[in-house]
């Protein structure tokens, strides 16, 4: 048995679904888009049922991604039962979708989800729902598990004889007369055709022309024409009337509100959180917080995590063992030291690497959650729209862009925020460029040996350079390679809502697993590649001038030298290609003091060389990342071209400029 | 006037949708219609976008979008000032509310006098006086 769920964004629909599958999903993406698609398994009374959720939408038209996927899902694979997910607060606007889900398929078992909260606005008769509308109809409480066996029940047992949306007779009369010419040619669901042809849908044109039902097309043509010149309206608006008009009945039908006027808590808060003048200040104070809870709170589990893997370093001299070099010791005891190291200074390693990771991703996530359940991110949206729409993006893009400053690799996770493809797209190719607290920690380290008497005006340098790169390439891009058709952005402002510790930890595990296992075997991938440059020819010493990564780096020296790279330099950016702060590691291990690093650069060229780290090719993980998220190699090409090119540029004329002006020589 | 010409707190009755493709067929299907109420609730600290209440639903629109919507103001009953004298415009809500509504004379078309503005509020229309609670004439839309 196969079972869909329908309903609007914001419903509690993923809730429903967690709820009924529990454990037992799996996350993909919709053949060919980025668009998830969640399928999940459930056995109730002997009976296996699978499980789809279809993309949250207002409705059922050809003009969104979101749409055209869930409607094509109901007419292909002809589901046996849709549950239509409805928020019972907002039970208006939520009956829209369904008149249109009426048109689809009969069987439909509605779920009046928060129940609760929507006892508290009206008077809900649910008897008196199943009998106008001829369907099950059953409240729920999703985040409490009520009414989810009920649904099951229904849908298996339910008495499906839907009484259908009636149309104004003299549109009925004309559905009708298309009907009959449609019935000619066969078509699956011909009354929802006959319809959608009459409402100008653009997707059921091109399919009804495909099969040559040109008479169809023509009648369709004709009767539109004549339905407007009688309701004096464009064929949309007057479809979309007849609908609402419905929905609005039903709705008075069935609910009695309880309480009219009057201020709501969500109209109380949204005064202060979206105030004019307090609303943008309280805005990046919560950032502020949420950024330091999670990189606060991760980072003692990152320290034990890379304490165990890579051991410490006492301080009166002498090394603690950890996983890496103990596993080594032991392997090296029965096969050839070249392959233990490579098992265990490259893959676990990148293993190791992998598993820092986690702590932030699943707090970061955790966060994400709290501020979408809650209903804040709407707000966000709200406020910072029109700052971020000067570079492509709606407001919530703000959020990846803030995270970034933290690490790359949550912050270009956290773009499925968006809604938009195009947007995501762009605000993924604009992350890597925002320094990461691991570029931040070098710039820290380097500005501290160079730079002793300017560190604070060096370091805001750097973060202005790139804010103000950003700002640049998002306004490019985003007038030309990320150019897009305008997409509506009528958005929902929520209702506050406390978010549940079950909804939380759902989120925080389905995110951070997909990270591990798929960025993760990357990761671990990448870094067994690094060892093999760094190691090699074997018997020279880790990652040295006689490694091939040393040969490459005077290979390219004269190169650099253009931009003020020395090959130490290089040699550390090819391992902060693993990950940033691992250029702090390479430089004390390749000079050992700190004179040694003041003699082998000058001021000039240590800027240089972090304006270059600033932007050229983001880490193994990001890139990883970067892949997860779209699926797309050309796309984690792009990224790091984008990222070299600028690095170049922009070191280039650093250097070049500098050394004119005869600065720091 | 356009739906991004009302202030904050102004409520207006929505005549047409224009616009075409996606953006039209969205704000239709978020319930903006002619003859739905919209009221304006608040504009975004950098004066975009704006929050209309909407069927009971708070949604954002940019001013790009809103001005797609062609409206007039309207105003709630509950905010005319006593000694004036208003048409009622709309009444909104289901059949029997209507209907308790239409036995005290306030329906689409006919003329309310306010006699006194608070609490609760009573009005003169031409089947007599009588009182209103401030809910439901927060529901009868006059101009």
């Amino acid at each position: 048995m196969l079972i869909a769920l329908a309903g609007n964004p914001n419903t509690g629909k993923s809730t429903i679904f967690n709820a009924l599958t529990g454990a037992h999903q799996h996350i993909g993406n919709w053949p060919g888009v980025t668009v998830e698609k969640k399928e999940g398994h459930v056995e109730f009374e002997g009976e296996s049922i699978k499980i789809v959720d279809l993309p949250g939408t207002y409705s059922l038209t050809s003009y969104s991604l979101e749409e055209l996927i869930a409607r094509n899902f109901i007419i292909e694979e002809m589901p046996d039962v849709v549950i239509d997910v409805v928020d019972a607060t907002n039970l208006e606007r939520n009956l829209y979708l369904f008149t249109e889900l009426l048109e689809l398929t009969g069987k439909i078992v509605i779920a009046l989800n928060m129940f609760d909260e929507a006892r508290r606005k009206y008077k809900i008769n649910v008897k008196r729902m199943r009998e106008i509308l001829g369907l099950p109809v059953i409240p729920t409480v999703a985040i409490k598990g009520h009414g989810i066996k009920e649904l099951l029940q229904e849908s298996l047992h339910g008495n499906f004889a839907p009484k259908g949306m009636e149309y104004p007779d003299d549109v009925e009369r004309r559905i009708q007369k298309l009907l009959k010419v449609l019935e000619k040619y066969k078509v699956k669901n011909p009354r929802w055709h006959a319809i959608k042809l009459i409402e100008n849908d653009g997707e059921v044109i091109k399919k009804i022309q495909s099969i040559g039902a040109r008479d169809a097309i023509h009648l369709a043509e004709h009767l539109r024409h004549e339905i407007e010149d009688i309701y004096g309206d464009d064929i949309e608006t007057l479809f979309a009337s007849f609908r609402y008009s419905f929905a609005h009945g039903l709705f008075h039908e069935v609910a009695e509100p309880i309480n009219v006027g009057g201020v709501t808590l969500t109209d109380m808060i949204d005064h202060v959180v979206a105030h004019k003048i307090f609303g943008i200040p309280i805005f990046l104070v919560i950032m502020y917080l949420a950024f330091n809870f999670v990189f606060e709170v991760a980072a003692p589990f990152q320290d034990a995590i890379d304490l165990i893997f890579n051991g410490k370093d006492i301080a009166g001299g002498g090394h603690i063992n950890g996983l890496i070099d103990i596993s080594y010791n032991w392997m090296a005891s029965f096969m050839p030291n070249w392959l233990a190291s490579f098992i265990n200074h490259g893959m676990l390693r990148g293993l190791g690497a992998v598993l820092t990771f986690t702590p932030i991703i699943m707090l970061l996530f955790l966060i994400l959650s709290v501020l979408e359940d809650s209903g804040y991110l709407a707000r966000v949206a709200f406020l910072m729209d029109r700052l971020m729409r000067k570079i492509g993006l709606e407001g919530r893009g703000i959020i990846s862009i803030m995270l970034g400053f933290g690490c790359n690799v949550p912050a270009i996770m956290s773009t499925r925020a968006l809604r938009n493809e195009r947007e995501r797209k762009l605000s993924i190719a604009l992350n890597p460029l925002i320094p990461c607290g691991a570029r931040i920690q070098v710039f820290a380290f380097i500005t501290s040996i160079f730079f002793v008497s300017h560190k604070a005006v060096v370091l805001w340098s750097l973060l202005l350079l790139s804010m103000v790169v950003v700002a640049l390439v998002g306004f490019v891009y985003s007038r030309t390679i990320f150019k897009g058709r305008a997409e509506p952005f009528v958005m929902e402002l929520p209702p506050y809502r406390l978010p549940t510790i079950k909804g939380l930890g759902v989120h925080m595990w389905e995110k951070s697993e997909g990270f591990l296992r798929k960025a993760g075997t990357i990761i671990i991938g990448a870094a067994g590649i690094i060892w093999l440059f760094a190691a090699l020819p074997w018997g020279v010493e880790y990652g040295s001038q006689a490694s091939y990564i040393g040969q490459i780096a005077n290979f390219l020296a004269p190169l650099g030298h253009a931009f003020g790279l020395t090959p130490e330099a290089l040699i550390s950016l090819f391992f902060g290609f693993f990950a940033k702060e691992v250029v702090i590691d390479t430089f004390t291990v390749l000079f050992g003091t700190k004179s040694a690093m003041l003699a082998s650069m000058t001021a000039l060229q240590a800027y240089s060389f972090l304006v270059f780290l600033l932007f050229y090719t983001p880490c193994v993980a990001t890139l990883a990342t970067v892949y997860q998220e779209t699926r797309s190699w050309k796309f984690v090409l792009f990224v790091v071209l984008e990222g070299f090119l600028l690095a170049i540029f922009f070191s280039f004329l650093v250097y070049q400029v500098g050394t004119l002006l005869g600065v720091g020589g | 006037m356009k739906l991004s010409d009302l202030k904050v707190g102004e409520s207006a009755l929505v005549t047409k949708v224009e616009g075409k493709g996606a953006i039209h067929r969205r704000l239709l299907s978020m319930g903006i219609l002619p003859g739905t109420v919209i009221r304006m609730v608040r504009i975004s600290p950098l004066g975009d976008p704006i929050a209309y209440e909407i069927r009971g639903v708070f949604i954002s629109l940019r001013r790009d979008e809103a001005k797609y919507i062609e409206v007039e103001k309207i105003v709630p009953l509950n905010l005319v000032p006593p000694g004036e004298r208003v048409r009622v415009i709309l009444v909104d809500g289901g059949p029997g509310f209507m209907r308790n509504l239409s036995e005290m004379g306030i329906t689409p078309g006919k003329m309310v006098e306010i006699l006194r503005g608070c609490c609760p509020m009573s009005v003169r229309t031409e089947l007599g006086v009588f009182q209103v609670g401030m809910g439901i004439a927060s529901r009868v839309f006059v101009r």
